[in-house]
């Protein structure tokens, strides 16, 4: 995953997982995202460089905070923008499965 | 460190292990031929994971999520395992409907194509497969699909499954590494699992061997396999791939057919079973429109779920009350398949027409309609920012919101990318599966299949890859 990736992925793994839980998580996002076709995971890194470029540039300040991500992801979840909502919608469906099926809150 | 190179001989190469290489593999070698079946997955015990778990998804799918593109871009699935995909479908088993093998005969001029002779194949996979109906009662999920059509007077029937069941009633899909591969084995051929396949070796009109890699016991080997006939199997989209690999073009990974589907998640008052796939078929809408149930584990429901609203936490506490359901058509638009060198992956594009735009919408609406009707009180449409739905007077709300952009799709019935038949115009392949310009080359799976069935595929692939390898048969 590229830096922007795991960032938006912690930004949506439920904050009721434990350390080793969200790791699990993403690992799974993580060979996910590996194992698509090429072409696809290009579109998705080109994407993830494009909408990473502004908080890489607050992280290179000083100015970057993760907590400011949320509410931003949110946003792009309903934006008219197609690539934009599918961006968001591919990596939550990812960790919404992964959640559920691989962390103990699948038993609770 | 290198890779050593292998050079290996076979009498026929059959390239892929699902539902058309395995047929074609366990007919080949009962008559005695000398078989080599070459499997780019690995060969996994068929319990040794959960079906529809996260596990079989890595451990047996070609890729976890893969689209082919366009406005709206539809997610497909594809074993990468021995039995292909015969070891993650849901197991539902149909004939070819015979009107449609007509109407595909004269449309491309197939010879020896018709209903009888598919029906006589079909009627002898189904003996060897077991293909029976559930010998008790459905489960919940199935039954309220029944109850609902019921309740509005519409067709629905429960479709067989390719399942063996013993006095107790449990059942045990048979997948072909179940079945015809180990018959295939047992008569002598050889299965080569972990085996990619990087092209066909092509000289004056023939294929004299494939060059493949193969990984076994930590060790990549080069192999080139030399062959006096091959049957590419890989399915609608790995065939013509391998075929655009190996430089073979002409009419092959055109007119790519799919079943789109559009799916809700169903929230009923009671529980619902979540470790098969329903059987119930509403077919009142068929050929063009059907109606059925998918598998609904708990991550799937998330995801379901998380497609129509981002205020799922009430329905996602309740997931044991909620189950998955879809409409699937036969999609006028079509799709291309175009292997690029230097990917791994084929490039993959559909384009849906307006109308089956509308069918889908259609389509949401009927599905709705029957679920209401079967006692659901929520439902949650694949599509996103879609109206959640609690009453029959909600579901015009969907004719305006299935679109291009909005729609969430998905299939996992692929077909017609090398269509057979005589006319050289339309097809890629002979009327029983020679690829035009090849006299030792055939494909034998779901990329001859001409159209999009209508009904789940399997049966149709094996029928017609069992007659095809009887032609050859007779032939050489």
């Amino acid at each position: 995953m590229l830096w922007f990736e795991r960032e938006v992925v912690a930004t949506l793994v439920s904050p009721t997982l434990d350390d080793r839980q969200r790791s699990d998580v993403e690992t799974y996002v993580d060979e996910s995202l590996r194992s698509m076709p090429e072409h696809l995971r290009a579109g998705v890194a080109a994407e993830s460089l494009l909408f990473g470029s502004l908080p890489r540039l607050q992280g290179l300040l000083g100015r970057y905070d993760r907590r400011s991500l949320g509410p931003r992801v949110a946003r792009w979840r309903a934006s008219r923008f197609d690539v934009v909502r599918q961006y968001v919608r591919l990596l939550h469906s990812l960790v919404l499965f992964a959640e559920h099926e691989l962390t103990p809150r699948a038993a609770r | 460190m290198k890779p050593t190179t292998v050079t290996l001989d076979a009498d026929v190469v059959v390239i892929g292990s699902g539902a058309g290489g395995a047929v074609t593999a366990a007919k080949l070698a009962a008559a005695g031929r000398d078989v080599t079946v070459l499997e780019e997955g690995p060969w996994i015990d068929a319990d040794a994971v959960e079906p529809f778990s996260l596990e079989e998804m890595a451990a047996k799918y070609r890729h976890r999520p893969a689209a082919a593109l366009g406005t709206p871009s539809i997610a497909y699935a594809e074993g990468r395992c021995v039995g292909g995909s015969t070891e993650i479908n849901s197991g539902l088993y149909h004939r070819l409907p015979g009107h449609l093998v007509e109407s595909w005969r004269d449309e491309y001029s197939i010879d020896e194509f018709d209903p009888d002779t598919l029906d006589a194949y079909a009627h002898r996979i189904e003996e060897d497969l077991a293909v029976s109906r559930l010998p008790g009662a459905p489960p919940p999920s199935s039954a309220l699909l029944e109850r609902g059509a019921t309740k509005l007077g519409w067709r629905s029937v429960e479709y067989s499954r390719v399942f063996r069941y013993d006095t107790a009633g449990r059942g045990v899909k048979q997948t072909m590494s179940r079945t015809l591969l180990p018959q295939a084995v047992d008569a002598g051929a050889t299965v080569l699992p972990d085996c990619r396949v990087h092209r066909l070796l092509r000289r004056n009109g023939r294929v004299v061997g494939v060059r493949c890699q193969r990984t076994a016991d930590g060790r990549v080997e080069d192999l080139m396999i030399r062959a006096n006939h091959v049957f590419v199997c890989g399915g609608a989209v790995q065939t013509p791939a391998i075929l655009h690999r190996s430089g073979i073009r002409g009419r092959v990974g055109t007119g790519l057919k799919v079943h789109p589907m559009i799916k809700i998640a169903a929230r009923f008052p009671h529980p619902v079973d979540h470790g098969g796939v329903p059987m119930q078929v509403v077919t009142e809408f068929g050929p063009n429109l059907s109606i059925g149930g998918s598998a609904s584990r708990r991550g799937q429901v998330a995801m379901a779920l998380a497609e129509a609203s981002d205020n799922i936490e009430d329905a996602l506490a309740d997931w044991e009350r909620v189950s998955i359901y879809y409409a699937a058509i036969r999609a006028e638009g079509s799709g291309r398949v175009i292997g690029v060198p230097g990917l791994r992956a084929p490039i993959v594009t559909y384009r849906l027409t307006e109308g089956d735009m509308s069918r889908l919408a259609r389509g949401l609406v009927h599905l709705g309609e029957v679920l209401l009707a079967s006692g659901a009180t929520e439902l949650y449409p694949s599509v996103a920012d879609g109206p959640v739905v609690r009453r029959q007077d909600g579901l015009g709300a969907w004719w305006d919101a299935v679109t291009r952009s909005r729609a969430s799709l998905m299939t996992v019935h692929l077909t017609s990318s090398v269509r057979m038949g005589e006319d050289r115009a339309r097809t890629g392949a002979d009327s029983f599966g020679r690829v035009w310009g090849y006299e030792n080359l055939r494909v034998n799976d779901a990329s001859l299949v001409p159209d999009a069935p209508g009904v789940n595929p399997q049966g149709t692939i094996m029928a017609i890859a069992a007659r095809n390898t009887d032609q050859f048969l007779a032939d050489t």
